[in-house]
């Protein structure tokens, strides 16, 4: 049972999907990456883990919990970072925390040590921070308790590096501290960066879920190859999963080879005499634009299976 | 009912809820200031006026010219009425569809607090907002009154009190309703604004139409004349009982359906 399980579950705002059919597993102790574009269902998901929404069908179990409307106690064990701030205009920062510490019975473990790290001061209002100071308060707020569970949506989004950074540093603690996070973000950097799992959402269904590294080792490997002798691209024509073949001189071939092909273009292109082979590792980007091309079929399951 | 969100509910208001009660001390200081000056001349004066006119201004069922007929055509039948609803309505449709628009209930629904403690705590604050807003209505009359040979007694003065907060709750509540059930605060306000001013509007057309006939069962406005404490008469018990009953099944409803909408 995974610190996160949802099973098949369905949010339609009226009639428009929110998210449908996803069942996940987010084990303990993992930095799960929730990777998707705008409006592919990744809030519509959080809010449903959170309570906020009500699914229209299906389950989700959070901490061993099922996830209700209702569920105090639940939300006691974990920290939330919105993707979009909303705080008060009006109030301060040390107001918020004060805030939030009435709720949960005191001020939060980590409170000085992130306000710290952060440099946030929170004396000022709301309403004069920066984007950035914002996210930055609402980082605080979400992770000061210290969870078992957070769930940031987009924790990044306005921060300069440095605070980029430091909220790696943070995640990456918390992990080791045995806390689970879960990372909701359209940044693939950041994905490929700090999570150990990534789950891809797309057009509120999950296409694929898989380990970071191994995403990145198996899906997609750019593949350039030099030749002793003039050689045209008809040579790696008709190789299933292999495309985006073309010839970059006229001894050079580049190519992509999807899956399993690398075998097949391997033996091919040894039929030929082969001067320097390179293979690079696509980057999560070309993995991640391989899922949402439009035609491509759904892809789930550990070890991202076609559907 | 959890203290800390209904502290902070309540510093949130802190600047609208001191301005209205500071505008409501002032509106009844001022009519209870101005009585004695045109109090012989008022009678005379409000004999000139058509009975249809004096009606826009609540005085249908309060002899004009007593000093009851005068704080409800003057002050407690339409203006008062406009002042108070004001208050309640904006705070009601803040207090969920406002907040829900703006980003905040996310923040609030993110901690370890239930949803009926969050709209049982919402509810508190507004029972307190009325109590508040009576009482800067209507002590006003009692304390400043004897200056100027006002003497209502606080018996008279407690009972529109009360008569004065169930009013406020009756129509907070309903705002409080549609609040739970709509997303931004701007809809829930403008329908129990317009719901309101359908019922001055069929309270003033009262007998010459018999829509307006039908709503009389439920017309809190009909129902609304404090002359009559005023001047030492009973208002009628059903307006009692309805004021009542609304707040009650308003804000149980409140509580019931914030409990299980979606909040995003």
């Amino acid at each position: 049972m995974g610190v996160i399980s949802t099973r098949s579950l369905t949010k339609y705002y009226g009639k428009t999907k929110g998210v449908a059919d996803l069942t996940m597993s987010v084990p303990t102790g993992a930095v799960y990456g929730f990777l998707g574009p705008n409006g592919a269902g990744k809030t519509t998901t959080i809010r449903c883990l959170l309570g906020m929404l009500k699914p229209t069908s299906g389950a989700a179990e959070v901490l061993g919990e099922t996830v209700t409307l209702d569920g105090a106690s639940l939300r006691r064990r974990i920290g939330y970072v919105a993707g979009e701030v909303h705080l008060y205009e009006r109030e301060t920062g040390r107001w918020h925390l004060d805030y939030v510490a009435g709720f949960r019975g005191g001020r939060g473990a980590l409170t000085d040590e992130l306000l710290e790290r952060f440099e946030f001061d929170p004396t000022r209002r709301v309403k004069e921070l920066s984007k950035g100071n914002k996210q930055k308060l609402a980082l605080i707020l979400g992770m000061a308790h210290d969870p078992e569970l957070l769930i940031l949506d987009e924790p990044t989004s306005g921060l300069d590096p440095l605070n980029q950074e430091a909220v790696y540093d943070v995640i990456k603690e918390r992990v080791v501290a045995g806390r689970t996070v879960f990372l909701s973000s359209h940044v693939l950097s950041e994905v490929e960066r700090v999570c150990d799992t990534v789950g891809v959402i797309r057009g509120g269904h999950l296409v694929a879920e898989e380990g970071v590294k191994a995403l990145l080792g198996k899906r997609l490997r750019e593949v350039e190859i030099l030749f002793g002798d003039p050689t045209g691209p008809e040579l790696l024509s008709g190789l299933e999963g292999v495309d985006n073949i073309s010839a970059v001189s006229e001894t050079t071939l580049v190519a992509r080879a999807k899956g399993d092909a690398l075998d097949a273009l391997v033996k091919r292109i040894a039929t030929a005499r082969v001067v320097d082979v390179r293979i690079q590792q696509a980057s999560l980007e070309d993995v991640f634009l391989e899922f949402y091309r439009g035609d491509t079929a759904p892809v789930t399951g550990n070890g991202g299976e076609e559907r | 009912m959890s203290w800390t969100l209904f502290r902070a509910t309540l510093h949130q208001h802190r600047t609208s809820i001191f301005w209205f009660v500071v505008g409501l001390v002032f509106y009844a200081w001022v009519m209870t200031w101005f009585y004695p000056t045109i109090g012989e001349e008022y009678a005379s004066m409000i004999e000139t006026f058509p009975p249809e006119l004096l009606a826009i201004f609540g005085g249908s069922e309060v002899p004009f010219s007593s000093l009851g007929g005068y704080f409800q055509t003057e002050y407690l039948g339409i203006m008062w009425i406009l002042i108070v609803s004001s208050a309640v309505i904006i705070y009601a449709s803040r207090s969920f569809a406002g907040e829900i628009a703006a980003g905040t209930m996310e923040l609030v629904l993110s901690q370890p607090v239930s949803r009926v403690k969050v709209a049982l705590t919402r509810v508190a604050v507004l029972i307190v907002y009325a109590v508040v807003l009576a009482a800067a209505s209507f002590m006003p009359l009692e304390v400043f009154g004897p200056t100027y040979d006002i003497n209502l007694g606080w018996d008279v003065a407690l009972t529109l009190m009360a008569f004065g907060t169930l009013f406020i709750l009756a129509v907070g509540g309903f705002a409080m309703l549609l609040s739970a059930m709509f997303r931004g605060g701007g809809r829930p306000g403008a329908i129990a604004a317009g719901v309101l001013g359908t019922l001055w509007i069929a309270d003033l057309l009262s007998g010459a139409s018999e829509l307006a006939d039908a709503l009389d069962p439920v017309n809190i406005v009909a129902y609304w004349q404090p002359g009559l404490l005023i001047n030492g008469d009973p208002v009628a018990p059903e307006a009692w009982w309805l004021y009542g009953a609304i707040a009650v099944i308003t804000l149980v409803a409140s509580v019931a359906v914030f409990a299980r909408r979606d909040v995003a």
